[in-house]
């Protein structure tokens, strides 16, 4: 049976509330507590504890970058914009958060619900790309590599095609990546080589 | 001299869902009569009453009527999700309340809403653990074509999957569609152990009458070994599935033991709402919304449906879960719960282990 991916499921999540007691925000606390989450409030200082949350709702009007103990984009968890003006400057500042999902105040009755869905769903699709990202980045790096690995293959009787294939072969026997073979392969080569010098000199 | 305090009731008196309309009409009317005849009481109620006749876009106006062009400031009413979400702008805009006395599929907890009929952990949470532990854990879930059926299909396939069984189909019909010889079919090639039924007025009682027949002709589909289970089919419809709904089963707050008063947990449950709604009032010396909602919080009322007493934080009411067999014109109550469950509107302290235990298997 195929398995979908499941609403989560956000009884007893913690949601850290980075906003001045306003009454614009007073339904938050209250409709976050109503869907089952404990709820911390803050401002203007950022409790240590709240590294471990698993939402962070944060004031776009009058936030900073000093508020969070993290690089601007960097949060280790989904965070969701609360936006009253939407003076231009205050929104690049929440886009150099990286919020993933927003909500305008006042805060009302509907919204809060959705934004936390759509803010999980984002952070989690953001870190897998971005890990993806550096996988990918990290095989593109070791080009260099691969064309070491197949000279190193290459002798009088294999021609590059076939010492990549050979090369190929190699990875999926050690069930690694072709990058992670390449990288096997000038390492053996060049230990080859320097068991060799000594001899020549 | 007793206070004269407006309330407003709207329920649509025909249409698809016309029956639980009426029912639910009649129990707000009841509890309105109750408390008008009680003499201990300091209030008298005036109902103001629309019917939008099962149009969706009738709600909204005719709930402004009620709000602005009298002084209610409370309304029963609403049998749809989708006519409570057309309201909600209304009662925010002019500081009304709605008490809403239909079973529901959760995730929703508005300020402005009183819940008073049962969510998913008071409906089918139980049922579905009563008949996977039961009858098996395979399911075929049906549902006509809007909110309550894709919700409540949407939470049945996590707990199917948690109570170790599989979906084995899943159908829509468009609301009041009777055509169910497809879906009729389609459950007998895939057998299930039993099918979660989300269909609404016409298209379910097409589904019973339909599976009824399936029955005579192949006895593996006789309800008491593969039943048709349900968390708003009440005794306001037994009439109209009679005698194809004989041993199938639903799961209500409310089950009408034959004596006088609400029949069904439709009028149960509207009726208790303005019970809990004049001990409010009357409690806090005002029915301001506000005002109501806040004395809510510490307030357990005497109601048909037993002591009711309102979640503040979620503002739905605690509810008994009541799981029966269709007997005739009534169920037979097969298990029910230790008391009020606690409102859990979004599920979050639903945990599959206690919740959905898959029944113990022997390994050989």
């Amino acid at each position: 049976m195929t398995r979908r991916a499941r609403i989560p499921n956000l009884g007893g999540a913690k949601a850290v509330v980075l906003h001045r007691p306003h009454p614009g925000t007073e339904a938050l606390g209250r409709h976050l507590a109503a869907i089952g989450l404990d709820v911390v409030e803050a401002w203007p200082e950022l409790p240590a504890a709240a590294i471990s949350a698993d939402f962070l709702f944060f004031d776009v009007d009058l936030g900073f970058d000093a508020q969070f103990p993290w690089a601007p984009g960097m949060a280790p968890m989904p965070l969701i914009a609360l936006i009253g003006s939407e003076a231009p400057g205050r929104i690049e500042w929440a886009l150099s958060q990286k919020a993933d999902a927003q909500i305008v105040k006042p805060v009302g009755n509907a919204g809060v619900y959705s934004a936390l869905l759509i803010a999980r769903r984002a952070f989690d699709e953001r870190r897998r790309l971005a890990a993806e990202i550096a996988d990918l980045q990290g095989r593109v790096a070791e080009r260099q590599t691969i064309v070491r690995a197949v000279i190193a293959l290459s002798s009088g009787s294999t021609d590059e095609t076939q010492a990549y294939a050979q090369l190929r072969a190699l990875a999926m026997s050690w069930q690694v990546t072709l990058e992670e073979a390449a990288r096997r392969v000038v390492e053996l080569n060049n230990k080859e080589a320097s068991h060799e010098r000594p001899r020549r000199a | 001299m007793k206070r004269q305090v407006a309330i407003g009731v709207l329920y649509s008196r025909s249409g698809s869902y016309q029956l639980l309309g009426e029912a639910s009409r009649c129990g707000a009317l009841g509890g309105i009569a109750a408390v008008n005849a009680d003499a201990a009481r300091s209030i008298t109620f005036v109902p103001v009453e629309h019917d939008p006749a099962g149009r969706i876009e009738a709600y909204a106006p005719l709930c402004t009527d009620m709000l602005t062009q009298t002084s209610a400031r409370h309304v029963i009413g609403c049998i749809t999700s989708w006519s409570r979400k057309e309201i909600i702008p209304v009662l925010e805009k002019h500081g009304g309340l709605l008490w809403y006395a239909a079973p529901y599929e959760g995730f929703e907890a508005n300020d402005h809403v009183i819940y008073m009929n049962a969510a998913p952990n008071q409906h089918l949470v139980p049922l579905v653990a009563h008949v996977t532990a039961r009858y098996g854990r395979n399911a075929f879930l049906l549902g006509s074509n809007y909110i309550w059926g894709w919700e409540m299909n949407r939470i049945a396939r996590d707990l199917v999957a948690d109570a170790g069984g599989e979906v084995r189909g899943e159908r829509y019909l468009p609301l009041g569609d009777t055509d169910v010889s497809r879906l009729i079919e389609e459950i007998r090639a895939t057998l299930p152990d039993f099918v979660l039924n989300n269909l609404i007025g016409p298209s379910s009682y097409a589904l019973y009458e339909a599976y009824a027949a399936l029955g005579r002709e192949d006895e593996r589909f006789a309800a008491e070994l593969r039943p048709i289970v349900s968390c708003n089919l009440t005794e306001q419809e037994l009439p109209s599935i009679a005698p194809h709904g004989e041993g199938h089963l639903s799961c209500l707050p409310f089950m009408w033991n034959g004596a006088a008063g609400p029949r069904s947990s439709f009028e149960a449950a509207a009726h208790a709402a303005v019970v809990m709604l004049a001990d409010a009032i009357e409690a806090a010396g005002t029915d301001e919304r506000d005002a109501v909602r806040q004395v809510m919080a510490g307030l357990a009322s005497d109601t048909v449906l037993g002591r009711i007493r309102i979640d503040p934080r979620t503002q739905h009411a605690g509810l008994p879960a009541k799981i029966g067999r269709i007997r005739g014109a009534r169920f037979d109550i097969l298990q029910e719960s230790d008391g009020a469950i606690a409102p859990d509107p979004y599920l979050s302290r639903y945990d599959p282990t206690t919740s959905m235990r898959p029944p113990l298997r022997l390994v050989r």
